[in-house]
This record gives C-alpha cells, structure tokens and sequence, in this order.
C-alpha cells in the first residue's frame, strides 16, 4: 500500500510539473534563441557593466598577449546595483581572457577612475555620458 | 557554432567509449544490450578518469593541448581494454532478448518522456549565455586559463575568488573549449547537458534489473523537473557535477552492499575520486559515502573500503600539495560558532522540505526510507538513511563554519540550497531500491 501511495503522489506531482518544465524550457530555448549575438555573449555582463560597449572595445582593442587593469571610481547614477568594482573586476578578468590582469598594465579599463593615478595615458575610446574609458599608457 | 557542436559531441563520445572500457576491464558485457544499458555509468567513469588523471598530470606541470587531452583518452581507454584482455573479461555478443511484457511499455514511456523533455533542454542550452556570478568570477575563467594557459596558471588560479576549489570542473571546460575549436562559453552549456543525459542514464542503466520499472521511472523523471534543478542544470559549475558523481557512487555502493560484485566499488571509487576534486564539499560527501559504507558491511568487507577510501584520499593528494605549495588556504569552515547551530538545523530542513524547491521528492523519499527501515531492505534504509544524515550535518557544519554565510536560503548569501542537491538527487535515485524492496516482500506475503 505505501509503495502505491509514494508512485502515485510522485506521478501526480510529475503530471503537475512535467509539463510546466517543459514549457520553461521551451520557452527559455526560444528567449535564449531571440538574443542577439552581443547580449548572448556577453550574458551576467549585462547586469554588471554600464555599457556593452567597453567589453567589446576592450576586446577588440586590447592585443591578447598584453594586459589590463580594471579602475574603478564614483559609479554613476544611471549605473547598475551590480557595477561594483570587485564584479567589474571579475568580469572583465573572465570576459578578456586571455589577456592578463596586473595593477601595471598598459591599458586600463577606467570606469569613472581618477585619471590623474596615470598620469600620461591617453584614452583609445570613450563614453563620456557613462564615466567610461579605455586608457593607454605610454610604452 | 555546428562544427562547435560536432566537436562537443565527440568529445563525449570519447568520455562514454572510455569509461565503457574501463567497465569491460572491471566486469566485461554479456550482450551488446548491457553495452547500451550502462553507457551513462561508462560515460561518468570517463569523465571522472580523465579528471582525476588531468588533476594529477596539471599539478605536475603536464601541459594541456588538444593532441594530450585526445592521447589522455586513447590511453585510459587502452588501459580498459588491456585489463579486460588480461582478465579475460567477456565480449558482448547479441544484444539481449527484452522480454515483452506491459512493463516494457512503462520503460518506453520513461524514456521517452525523458528524452523528449532532455531534447527541451538541448534546445535551451544551445544558446545560453553565461549568467551566474559564481560562473564567470571563477569557475569558467579557471577552465579558460587551462585553455589558453595550457596548465594551473599560477596568476589566475591564485587570484581569483574561492582558490582552495579542485580543478576537475574547469578540466572538464577547457577540454570542451579543445573540442569546440576556441572558448565558446555559449556552447560550452552543452556540455552540462551531456553531463545531465549522462547521469539520467547511468541512474535509469544501473537501477535496471534491481527495482520494477514502474517503480523507477517516477522519481527519476520528477527530480528532472522539480523547479529548482530546472533552474539551475545548466549553470556552468560544478553543482551538478559533483552531485551526480556522489550519488551515482552512493548508488552503486548500494548495490555493491547486495552482491558484492567488485566492480562496483571500484567504479564508485573512481567517482568518489573525481567528486573530491570537483569541489570542496565533494571530500565530505565521499568521506559520508564510505563511513556509513563502513558502518552498515560486516567486517570482513573493511579491507576493500579501505583500499577504495585509501584510493580517494591518494586522489585528494595532487591538488591539495599544489594548492598548498602556492600558499592557497585549505578552505574549511574556520569556526564553529555554537550559537548558530539551531538556526543552521532549521534552515537546513525548511530548504531540504522545500517543496517549491524539490517537489515532493524529500517527502516521499523520508516515507520510503521508514516503509524499507520496518518492511523492506533494512540495511538498504540504514545506508542511505544515514548517509542522508550526514550529508545534511554536513550542510549545518558550513553554516555555523563559515559565519559570513548569512542565515537564509537566498543563495547570494548562504549555498545551503546548492549543497542540499545531493541529498535530493540521492533521494530521487534511492527511492527505487527503497520502494522496490517494500513491494518484493509484501508480493511475498
């Protein structure tokens, strides 16, 4: 009898759940499927940086066998809750691998930084209206 | 994006063809039908070897490149199939007679309700993004480092958050960012798939024969979709994985406490190998797997544990001498705060009989373990009973250890919820043998 009772309250339970799960997951695959190809690459980046565009950029910029550092300074207000320096930090780790992160490399990831802590580098790229540039000191 | 997968999917391929061999070695096949039916244990045995083989052969500075991840393979596999030659193991021949009575129906609804529900899940792991926090600040960052590093990079390995976790998971990523061509971290949640399909079927292959299939399709297909694993199968972390690799271990040992068939411990020793160096709660779930293995088999089986336990502390060696050589912490919980042990108890138990969580699967699975302890199989109860104890001690422990962790079961401030997993996918995966030794003995009444 208990064995009867357990099956049945697991196949009432998965008569329930199955076919809600498999309407998630179809309905995931199909948001997952509407991305574009930024916003899909660069996924928890989303949530944490100010703008795409600085990942990119840096991507795209920074060689893959030089470094960076990550500066970040006052967040701006139209920043998100997540924009805090040690997730910027990580994610930009993880987002440019293979490009190394050190304190002195000769680019520098500035997120509303103090630019007068490197004195000499010029910006490559900016968005001013988000606090946010990629510098580059003199070699 | 297709060749990716192409590369992915062979990949794993080699995993399953590997670990197949090795259980030639270990027990050979009668029909190619066994072959088929445990193809999922084979395909975790493979990825466990080639974990705990490239932890030891990283930590000796090994370097890891595509040619060495595919000669890794070749010879794992070559191992098996010498030691099946030597021991004279039996080659399948046919492919087995299905005897073709109504349960044959229940086994194809089983599969087909999980397959077409896995095909759901392939379709949203193709193109996930790389979300979760934990993801891309260490888990996949490591895995990249190998890659492109080819070895335990000391810079990223040192520097990034959580550095005392072992390197099998990250192995894992970098030897399919190998078969993917380049760093596709999107595609690279196939990979999880794999590992899921894996276990699905290494669960469903090894419960065959032992509990009637009606019996064990419901509570492996409702683990599948209790919300909370739904939520988080394809996390690129080692959850998951260091879940299914205990459980299936504790699953065979189960059923090695049965029959004493050897290769069963030795495969569960191979993934209680892998699991201590998956993560750092994967040294207490096996520690839990073999004390109350130890506890609950007569004395004149302790010998065998304990070349199997000597064989998962020798595995643990590698990564913890690396670990400490590079001043990298052990990562126990530092404290024990005793004032904090009620509210861990309590938050451990409202998250393991979560049902917004796991669904039924806690209740029904506590229900089966008192019917087997009075009715049923009662060693079987005491085994998983009691390892299900110590595996909830265990998550109490890193409550009151580690004292940042806030009192809550949101998962940015306590992991109670991920490390609860294992007693539920234990559960799940007991809930057969439980239930089936109940119903034998009132059939025989």
């Amino acid at each position: 009898m208990v064995v009867l009772f357990c099956v049945g309250v697991m196949l009432v339970a998965l008569v329930w759940l199955y076919p809600q799960a498999f309407s998630d997951a179809n309905r995931e695959a199909r948001a997952n499927a509407a991305l574009d190809q930024v916003d899909r690459e660069l996924g928890g980046g989303n949530s944490v940086l100010p703008a795409q565009a600085i990942a990119v950029e840096a991507r795209g910029r920074i060689p893959e066998d030089e470094s960076f550092t990550v500066a970040v300074g006052e967040p701006r207000a139209s920043w998100s809750l997540l924009s805090t320096p040690d997730s910027l930090e990580h994610y930009m780790r993880y987002f440019l691998l293979p490009r190394r992160a050190f304190p002195d490399a000769p680019w520098i990831l500035c997120f509303a930084c103090d630019r007068s802590a490197y004195p000499g580098a010029t910006p490559v790229w900016e968005d001013a209206e988000e606090g946010l540039a990629i510098l580059r000191r003199p070699s | 994006m297709a060749r990716a997968l192409a590369g992915l999917a062979a990949l794993n391929v080699a995993y399953a063809v590997v670990g197949l061999s090795i259980l030639w070695g270990l027990r050979g096949f009668r029909t190619w039908g066994d072959v088929l039916r445990l193809a999922g244990l084979g395909y975790l045995l493979g990825v466990a070897a080639f974990g705990v083989l490239w932890t030891a052969l990283l930590t000796a500075g090994v370097p890891f490149g595509g040619i060495e991840v595919a000669g890794s393979l070749v010879i794992i596999g070559a191992a098996g199939a010498v030691t099946a030659l030597v021991r004279r193991s039996t080659v399948p021949h046919g492919i087995g007679r299905p005897r073709a009575t109504p349960i044959l129906l229940v086994s194809a609804a089983g599969i087909a309700l999980a397959g077409l529900y896995l095909e759901a899940l392939f379709r949203t792991a193709r193109l996930q993004s790389l979300q979760s926090y934990d993801a891309w600040a260490f888990w996949v960052p490591k895995g990249k480092a190998i890659f492109f590093f080819h070895g335990l990079d000391e810079h990223v390995f040192t520097t990034t958050p959580n550095a005392p976790y072992p390197p099998l998971q990250p192995i894992l990523d970098a030897a399919a960012f190998h078969a993917m061509g380049g760093a596709e971290v999107v595609t690279l949640h196939v990979q999880f798939w794999f590992l899921l399909v894996g276990a699905v079927a290494a669960v469903a292959g090894l419960l065959h024969g032992h509990a009637p299939e009606w019996i064990v399709w419901p509570p492996v297909l409702l683990v599948l979709v209790v919300p909370r694993l739904q939520e988080h199968l394809f996390v690129p972390q080692a959850d998951i994985l260091v879940d299914v690799l205990v459980v299936v271990a504790a699953l065979l040992l189960a059923l090695w406490l049965r029959d004493r068939a050897g290769w069963r411990l030795a495969a569960a020793t191979v993934l209680l190998a892998a699991s201590v160096n998956t993560k750092r709660e994967g040294i207490v779930f096996a520690a839990a797997v073999l004390v109350v293995a130890f506890a609950v088999s007569l004395p004149r089986y302790w010998l065998r544990l304990a070349v199997a336990a000597a064989a998962v502390a020798l595995a643990i060696l590698p990564w913890r001498i690396w670990a400490a050589q590079h001043d990298i912490p052990a990562g126990t919980p530092p404290s024990f705060d005793v004032d904090r042990i009620g509210a861990a108890v309590r938050l451990s138990f409202d998250v393991l009989y979560s049902t917004e969580r796991w669904s039924v699967v806690p209740l029904v699975a506590t229900i089966a373990l008192a019917a087997a302890a009075v009715w049923g199989d009662r060693r079987l109860a005491a085994y998983i009973g009691l390892l299900s104890l110590l595996l909830f001690a265990g998550g109490v422990w890193s409550t009151v250890g580690f004292v940042e962790l806030t009192l809550t079961a949101d998962e940015s401030g306590n992991p109670i919820v991920r490390y609860t997993g294992s007693i539920v996918l234990l559960a799940a995966a007991a809930l057969p043998l439980l239930l089936s030794s109940v119903w034998r003995r009132d059939e025989g009444t």
